[in-house]
């Protein structure tokens, strides 16, 4: 009776799994295609039904490697990720603070503003923003661009920041505070060194989102402030039609960072698409 | 009102939380070197009062004044006082010892000087072996004695102690108080000690401030308020068993002053002249240790009534019983060592006169009994 309410459960599982990995695979498909396709020749990859065996060429990403700029839209790349997310967390990390211990009149109110900056889809906030940076005369500048993406990475880590800061307790500050510890010791020394997962899942969920982004650098960048995902969209035409050799290989080099990245951090990775609600384990 | 040697002065405080008033009219006076302990039951505002002092909690009104200055708005990290919140707040991402270190290390005490102040306090603690921990590694009264030790590891010269033994075992609150009470006179320091624990109080105190009713009813030395308390909370709250108390009504006869119970009538001895026509009802305190349960015969002077046995608890030592007099409760004290044998149903108790207090309504205390013949 146990044994079969045992083998019972053990196959519910195994059927479980099995729609599991097939899920899993399903979503994995284009990646693997992506993968396959950079190492393919321009013939092999549109041929149907795909070829499985082939006889793998390193061609399709020398070709991607030496297109004009691509070391330049790579650094810059990694610059803005980098640097975007930089100032968003420090300047989040700071404003969360005040947010959560200082608790000025209409907090839950500044808190959704400012999250509803990122709700409207991107192509509806980029007239404003290109007049406003006309104006300021910032259109193409790499201060401009910087600026912009730390700005869009604020609301996301202030969100996800308060959540944390909200978690520990003002005891803390308070103890500080008693023992003749300043503001700034109780912000740095006592409170952030247990925010540290909310400072990481923060900073890569915002990374992700930089490293991604087309829209704004296509329109608000220019000459030296450009990232791949320009280079991608501007390069499948050339030659009258679309270079899929050239997007399966230059999608594979550029995936590879956030890949690794993801890897390390996919604990925090959960966190931020919760706003810091779910923990998990971090 | 103020002495030489006063360290610590509340004046006027009043605090209260949108439309709830937590403290009013809080008059105080601590000297220095004085183990003070603010008693009252729980969440009577004693925290409050002491998150006022360190600077935590802003008062509504009143001044505090600190080594002889008003220190009502010195921020929280210059009044160096030693603290030990009622919530331990250890940090999570230090150790133990670092913990402990903490208020040494922010006064920029050097590694080596701070070193045997952490160690003393970790050894009067009993927590040298955890030093190396984390404090979630800990249980919770080891966290409570980590915060200790960091509230005293402070070097100063007042210490604020926030019910910091409430859930630690029997033992080892016995064992901290006699190390608590050590502590402070070895250092000579102002301790402020609060607790709902009328015993703890009552032991550990120089002198007992009662926090009821949002303010100090009371405050004097731990054998004032327990043998002669000026107000009636005084007497309800502080002394464990709680004390009795009965109705009675103020009647002059042949020019002087007996007090009616539904038990019992006493003489009444007034204070200063207090008692008046205005207060004919009045309420009579008796601690229960002052109640006996008579042996055959009587002893002089004592008064005595009859009254039924409803309930015994045994503590051991003594035993508490709740009796039944004429339809008013009564609880009372039965030592083992005083009282041999079985405690028949039906008894006598008697007690001495001196033993009644009498408090008008407002609660002043107006008089005491006298031994009947003594008016």
């Amino acid at each position: 009776m146990t044994q079969q309410r045992g083998s019972e459960r053990q196959l519910g599982q195994i059927i479980y799994y099995i729609i599991l990995w097939l899920v899993a695979i399903a979503f994995f498909l284009p990646v693997l295609w992506i993968f396959l396709a950079a190492f393919k020749s321009g013939g092999e990859l549109v041929r149907w039904p795909p070829k499985w065996i082939f006889s793998p060429t390193l061609d399709n990403i020398r070709d991607a490697i030496n297109r004009p700029n691509f070391w330049e839209y790579f650094r810059m790349s990694f610059v803005f990720s980098i640097g975007a997310v930089a100032i968003a967390i420090v300047v989040a990390f700071l404003a969360a603070y005040s947010f959560s211990r200082f608790k000025p009149r209409g907090t839950n109110f500044m808190m959704f503003l400012l999250l509803s900056v990122r709700m409207v889809p991107a192509a509806a906030v980029v007239v404003p923003v290109f007049m406003m940076y006309n104006a300021f005369g910032w259109n193409k500048t790499f201060h401009g661009m910087l600026l912009f993406y730390a700005m869009f990475c604020i609301p996301f880590s202030l969100w996800i920041l308060k959540g944390f800061l909200d978690g520990v307790s003002v005891r803390f500050d308070e103890t500080a505070l008693v023992n003749g510890g300043s503001r700034l010791h109780v912000i740095f020394r006592v409170v952030l060194p247990q925010v540290k997962p909310g400072l990481v899942a923060a900073a890569i969920f915002n990374l992700i989102f930089v490293w991604n982004e087309f829209l704004f650098n296509y329109l608000l960048g220019g000459k030296g402030t450009t990232m791949i995902p320009v280079l991608l969209a501007t390069g499948v035409n050339q030659g009258g039609s679309v270079d899929w050799s050239f997007i399966a290989s230059l999608s594979l080099i550029y995936m590879l960072p956030p890949i690794v990245a993801i890897f390390l951090f996919q604990k925090y990775l959960l966190v931020g698409m919760t706003f810091g609600t779910v923990r998990g384990e971090v | 009102m103020t002495g030489t040697n006063t360290i610590l002065e509340f004046r006027g405080i009043a605090k209260s939380y949108g439309a709830t008033p937590v403290l009013q009219d809080v008059n105080l006076t601590v000297e220095s070197g004085d183990f003070l302990v603010v008693y009252g039951p729980p969440a009577a505002g004693k925290t409050v009062l002491m998150r006022i002092l360190m600077g935590l909690e802003t008062p509504d009104a009143g001044t505090i004044h600190l080594r002889g200055q008003d220190a009502t708005r010195v921020p929280a990290a210059q009044r160096n006082i030693g603290y030990v919140p009622q919530s331990f707040a250890l940090y999570p991402h230090i150790s133990v010892h670092d913990n402990i270190a903490y208020p040494l290390r922010l006064a920029g005490v050097s590694e080596r000087d701070a070193e045997p102040i952490v160690q003393h306090a970790a050894e009067m603690l009993k927590i040298s072996d955890l030093l190396k921990k984390r404090p979630d590694q800990l249980s919770g009264g080891q966290k409570q004695r980590v915060a200790i030790a960091r509230g005293i590891a402070k070097q100063t010269d007042i210490y604020v102690l926030d019910d910091p033994l409430a859930g630690l075992d029997f033992k080892l609150r016995e064992q901290l108080v006699d190390d608590l009470r050590g502590l402070q006179q070895s250092w000579n320091a102002t301790f402020l000690y609060t607790t709902s624990d009328a015993i703890e109080a009552l032991t550990l105190a120089d002198r007992v401030a009662v926090l009821a009713e949002r303010t100090i009813v009371e405050a004097g030395t731990p054998e004032q308020l327990y043998d002669a308390p000026e107000r009636i909370e005084t007497m309800r709250l502080l002394g464990f068993p709680q004390a009795n108390f009965l109705p009675g009504e103020i009647a002059e006869r042949n020019g002087s002053l007996v007090c009616r119970t539904p038990l019992f009538e006493f003489a009444v001895r007034p204070d200063n002249g207090a008692v008046s026509a205005s207060h004919r009802s009045v309420t009579v305190g008796l601690r229960p240790e002052s109640i006996a349960i008579a042996s055959s015969g009587s002893a002089n002077g004592a008064i005595q009534a009859p009254a039924r046995v409803l309930l015994q608890e045994d503590l051991g030592g003594e035993e508490i019983v709740y009796l039944d007099a004429n339809g008013v409760s009564l609880m009372t004290v039965v030592r083992h060592d005083t009282f041999e044998g079985t405690i028949p149903d039906r008894i006598t108790i008697a007690l001495d006169p001196t033993a009644l207090i009498v408090f008008a309504p407002d609660g002043k205390r107006v008089g005491q009994g006298v031994p009947v013949g003594h008016v």
